[in-house]
């Protein structure tokens, strides 16, 4: 809802991002993404970690963590574009870890298969979803069937009996959270939707099957870490914008269901 | 015998036998008799023929004879006079004036006056009838006519006349049934004379067929003498069709029905008032023909309690009743869903859990104003690729702010969206009964450019000044005051001690926002192991607000649900907060409550008063005071209600009021002037039963008896003794004895001896 910005757009932002060898511009953005962004003018003061939100990031027993640098990017990008405030830091947790539940936003992902979970992890996972938690799933190999793809269903088979990944389809609030969007996107384009699971009414698993994280990944001195196929930049501000829907998701819910902003949505859809 | 006390006689049959052996008998002898005339067809001798038929219809009389057997009754008979029951009306309509005019008499005065006036046509009525004389109402009273004629003089004559006329409800048909029932020494029914307004409650249609065949079972003219409905004037409000409670914000309709009596066209208008306030309008329009006319009054009730409503319509020129032209009801006013706006400065957990639980409670209408973008911010993109819309300051709250039952600001700041202009009206919005609840985090109370505004004004505590930190990042662990030990919005479990260690067990709160002083009256629920306060609630005006000093109760939640505690103490505290802000009855500290709806005219009301603290412990010694407001008028009356006793609980006596609703208004305070509370209720002053609420004269139902049952109306002229009664006496049997006419045994031999005979001469004759 509420913009009160009257300042111009940054039109420039997107064409500034292609150029990869951008080091000046590169490094400062990186120095933002490492705790700069307290220097954005809204906050006045600090109210700890706690109202300002982190990721998790879930520990299996696979290569658990195969884009170290996408999360924190995601983070710093929401922060500047919305009013979330977040830290552009990762909590690596366990499922079966009672501090998972201090973070209702969790990441699980890998390149690769992953053991099956154990029983108290599945336990874990179950609660955590069941309470609330939202979970997503960014497949880093971008393998449409791959051996990841497998261990998640089989994962969620076990977790979830009952409740298999559904595509999420184009109407759901998730693509009008805060960007209007058409579609997933990420490094890769392997899979043309979403997939989810809903419990009670919301999205409480949402499986990106294209590296989302991997379209966000900077190196250490402010350069993508990847290239983005096959729509190169404008893929990759996609994908930064369906991070940033992902997040508005998670904490408004299906706000932008509400019937005040139906008419405003519907003409901007037709433009 | 003795034969003098007998006056009459009459020839009988004593036979035993029944009518079916007797008539075939009558068969065989008829047969037999029928017989001996094919048998004579061949005599020559007329003579002979003649003297066989004779001795064969003898013997066949003789047969009769001895099976019907034939005996004298003698009759000791008296000649009664039949009965005439004259019913008086004496239902309270009769107090009612009898016509128009600036002192008139009642129609009981007027009734009296004609018993008076045919007292002569009565004693010459009594020489041919025996008269009965009745009072009734809904049954009947045995009345003397000589006494009646006596209350109709003298100096307290209208004392007696009105002392008479007090039955609560009238019922025509009953009364005629039972006068016609009644009687005495089972004398004929030759009449009943009817003398009433009319005015029946017990919804007697004489043109139904129930009520048709119930007169005609009287078996006798009902005679009748409208009183007091000889051409008058009158307008009443007969009638009010509404629910018994409404939803605030959801047009409420009311049904009027208007009765009227020698109107011609005419259109009334027909208005609605709240305490004085006319809150809707509409015209009735009278034909001239029906004696009803109904008309449909709608409005929206824009707050819950309970009111007190009358209808009225204008007393016009020359109208018999000016009483009649009101009436007045109380409606419960309700919520069906709770309307909540929720205006959030920026996406959170907090707000996440907040918005989940509003929008999954069915009984909570939500709507939502999420900052999601700062000034500040930059979203790489065009407007028109964002699904923002402005944030509609003016709207909200301006226009649609009175509309909402809850505001809450969820660390939200008002500066950025230049909402300064618009703080006044939240704070009036409470104090007029509106609810308001500030939660905290880094946008909120002293961070949220409140100081020194119109909103901490209304909130319970003081923000601190400018330089002092906004917030405290100290961890803190929560624990109940003992006004929240006590506190509806507190109670997460039923029992103190688990209660209490509830709220030990709950996530920890990773910081606070910094708090000023506690208001007068306000009160600290929870607070931090080192006294801050983490929740806050107070008073302001008619309105509650609360503070929530933190921007973490989500992790009673998802936290808790972790630790194994489950999200129930979360929901349970808001779902609690959000009754206790809109003032949900079942949370209301102080209560006051009528002791019936409808008191009696002339009846002192009574209140039941629960006086409690908004820390809902007893007020003991309070001092009551009651602000009467009139459902009419709106005009306010201050009375005392005395004081409070040790347990807080009070009943307070109201002088008599007039009729109409009344709304109470009791105000507690303590021996220090100080308010404890303040508490509503509504009740209505009416006569119970529907003999006042229908007391408009109905000669036309009273010309339906009369004609029902072969009567017709009569004035206050006509001769009671020329009337067309039916017969003035008939013949009752009070002794009677029988005695047969003959010895069986001789008339035995008697037959024998014709049969004999006949069969002698028969043989000789040669005859078989």
């Amino acid at each position: 809802m509420a913009d009160r910005s009257t300042k111009p757009l940054d039109r420039d932002a997107q064409s500034a991002q292609r150029t990869r060898r951008g080091l000046l511009r590169g490094c400062l953005r990186f120095g933002a993404a490492l705790g700069v962004g307290a220097l954005l003018p809204r906050r006045a003061e600090a109210f700890g970690e706690a109202a300002r939100l982190v990721f998790a990031q879930v520990r299996h027993a696979g290569r658990w963590d195969p884009r170290p640098d996408g999360l924190p990017r995601l983070a710093w990008e929401v922060s500047r574009r919305t009013s979330i405030d977040t830290l552009p830091t990762v909590r690596p947790v366990s499922l079966a870890d009672p501090e998972i539940f201090k973070t209702p936003f969790a990441v699980l992902s890998s390149d690769g298969a992953f053991p099956a979970l154990s029983d108290a992890e599945v336990a874990g996972l179950r609660r955590y979803l069941s309470y609330g938690g939202l979970l997503l799933i960014d497949d880093a190999s971008a393998q449409k069937g791959g051996s990841f793809e497998q261990s998640v269903r089989a994962m969620l088979a076990a977790v979830l009996p009952g409740a298999p990944l559904k595509p999420i389809l184009r109407e759901h609030v998730l693509y009008k959270a805060f960007y209007l969007l058409d579609g997933p996107s990420g490094r890769l384009a392997a899979t043309p939707d979403l997939l989810g699971i809903e419990l009670g009414g919301r999205l409480a698993v949402i499986y990106s099957g294209n590296d989302l994280a991997g379209a966000l990944a900077r190196d250490s001195f402010g350069a993508w870490e990847y290239e983005v196929v096959p729509g190169g930049e404008s893929q990759r501000e996609r994908a930064i914008r369906l991070g940033v829907n992902l997040l508005m998701y998670a904490m408004c819910l299906d706000y932008k269901e509400d019937q005040v902003h139906i008419s405003f949505i519907m003409k901007r859809r037709r433009i | 015998m003795d034969t003098a006390a007998y006056n009459a006689w009459r020839i009988t049959a004593l036979t035993s036998l029944p009518a079916w052996a007797l008539l075939l008998a009558l068969g065989a002898v008829a047969g037999g008799v029928f017989l001996t005339g094919l048998g004579l067809r061949g005599e020559p001798s007329a003579l002979r023929k003649r003297l066989l038929w004779t001795l064969r219809v003898v013997a066949a009389l003789l047969v009769l004879g001895l099976l019907l057997e034939p005996g004298l009754e003698l009759r000791a008979e008296t000649r009664v006079k039949a009965r005439i029951a004259l019913l008086l009306d004496t239902s309270k309509s009769m107090r009612l004036p009898a016509h128009a005019g600036s002192e008139p008499a009642s129609r009981m005065q007027e009734a009296l006056a004609w018993v008076k006036k045919h007292e002569a046509d009565l004693q010459s009525l009594a020489a041919r009838f025996q008269v009965d004389v009745y009072g009734f109402d809904k049954e009947l009273t045995p009345q003397d006519a000589g006494k009646l004629a006596s209350l109709s003089e003298g100096p307290g004559a209208a004392k007696a006349a009105r002392e008479l006329a007090a039955g609560t409800s009238t019922d025509l048909l009953s009364s005629l049934s039972a006068a016609a029932r009644a009687g005495s020494g089972g004398r004929p029914l030759a009449g009943l004379v009817l003398a009433s307004d009319g005015a029946d409650n017990e919804g007697l249609e004489a043109a139904g067929p129930t009520a048709r065949q119930e007169l005609e079972k009287l078996g006798a003219p009902v005679f009748a003498l409208p009183i007091g409905g000889a051409a008058q004037l009158d307008l009443a409000v007969e009638h009010l069709q509404h629910d018994d409670f409404a939803f605030v914000r959801s047009p409420v309709k009311l049904r009027v029905r208007l009765s009227q009596q020698g109107f011609e066209k005419k259109t009334v208008p027909v208005t609605l008032r709240r305490e004085g306030v006319v809150v809707a309008q509409a015209d009735a329009k009278l034909d001239g023909k029906s004696r009803t006319a109904e008309v449909e009054l709608q409005f929206m009730p824009d707050r819950t309690g309970k009111f007190a409503f009358t209808v009225s319509v204008p007393v016009y020129e020359g109208e018999a009743l000016k009483d009649n032209n009101k009436k007045s009801f109380t409606l419960n006013v309700i919520r069906d869903r709770v309307r909540v706006l929720l205006v959030v400065g920026h996406p959170s957990w907090d707000v996440r859990f907040l918005r989940q639980l509003l929008k999954r409670d069915p009984n909570v209408d939500l709507i939502s104003f999420f900052i999601l973008r700062t000034p500040s911010d930059d979203t790489h993109s065009s407007q028109d690729e964002l699904s923002l819309i402005p944030f509609p300051t003016n709207e909200i709250f301006s226009e649609q702010l009175r509309t909402f039952d809850l505001v809450i600001f969820q660390d939200f700041n008002h500066r950025p969206y230049h909402m300064s202009q618009y703080l006044d009206g939240i704070a009036a919005y409470v104090r007029d009964g509106g609810a308001f609840a500030m939660l905290g985090g880094e946008q909120s109370f002293s961070a949220g450019d409140y100081l020194n505004t119109a909103i901490e004004e209304i909130l319970p505590l003081s923000l601190v000044p400018p330089g002092a930190p906004a917030v405290d990042e100290t961890a803190a662990v929560l624990k109940l005051t003992e006004a929240g030990k006590r506190h509806p919005i507190t109670e997460l479990v039923p029992g103190t001690a688990q209660n209490e260690a509830l709220w030990g067990k709950l996530p920890r709160l990773p910081g606070l926002n910094t708090a000023g002083t506690i208001k007068p009256g306000a009160q600290v629920l929870v607070q931090a192991q080192d006294g801050r306060p983490v929740l806050v609630v107070g008073e302001a005006g008619r309105g509650r607000t609360l503070s929530l000093l933190t921007d973490a109760s989500w992790q009673w939640s998802f936290v808790a649900a972790g630790q194994e505690l489950g999200p129930r103490a979360y929901e349970t505290f808001w779902h609690s907060a959000i009754r206790w802000l809109v003032r949900d009855p079942a949370l209301t500290p102080m209560r006051v409550q009528a002791e019936r709806p409808v008191f009696e005219p002339g009846e002192p009301p009574a209140l039941g008063v629960e006086v409690r603290g908004s820390d809902y412990g007893a007020a003991g010694g309070a001092q009551l005071v009651v602000q009467l407001t009139n459902g009419e008028t709106g005009q306010v009356a201050p009375v005392s209600g005395g004081t409070a006793g040790e347990s807080g609980d009070a009943r307070v006596l109201l002088p008599p009021l007039a009729e109409g609703a009344w709304r109470a208004t009791v105000v507690a305070r303590r021996p220090d002037g100080t308010e404890v509370g303040v508490a509503e209720e509504a009740f209505t002053v009416a006569p119970s039963g529907p003999e006042l609420l229908q007391p408009a004269p109905r000669p036309e139902l009273l010309e339906l008896i009369a004609k029902a049952t072969g009567g017709r109306l009569i004035d206050e002229g006509t001769s009671l003794s020329g009337l067309p009664f039916r017969d003035p006496e008939r013949v009752e049997v009070g002794q009677r004895v029988t005695r047969p006419l003959w010895d069986t045994w001789t008339v035995l031999a008697l037959l024998a001896a014709v049969v004999g005979a006949e069969w002698v001469l028969r043989r000789r004759w040669g005859h078989a």
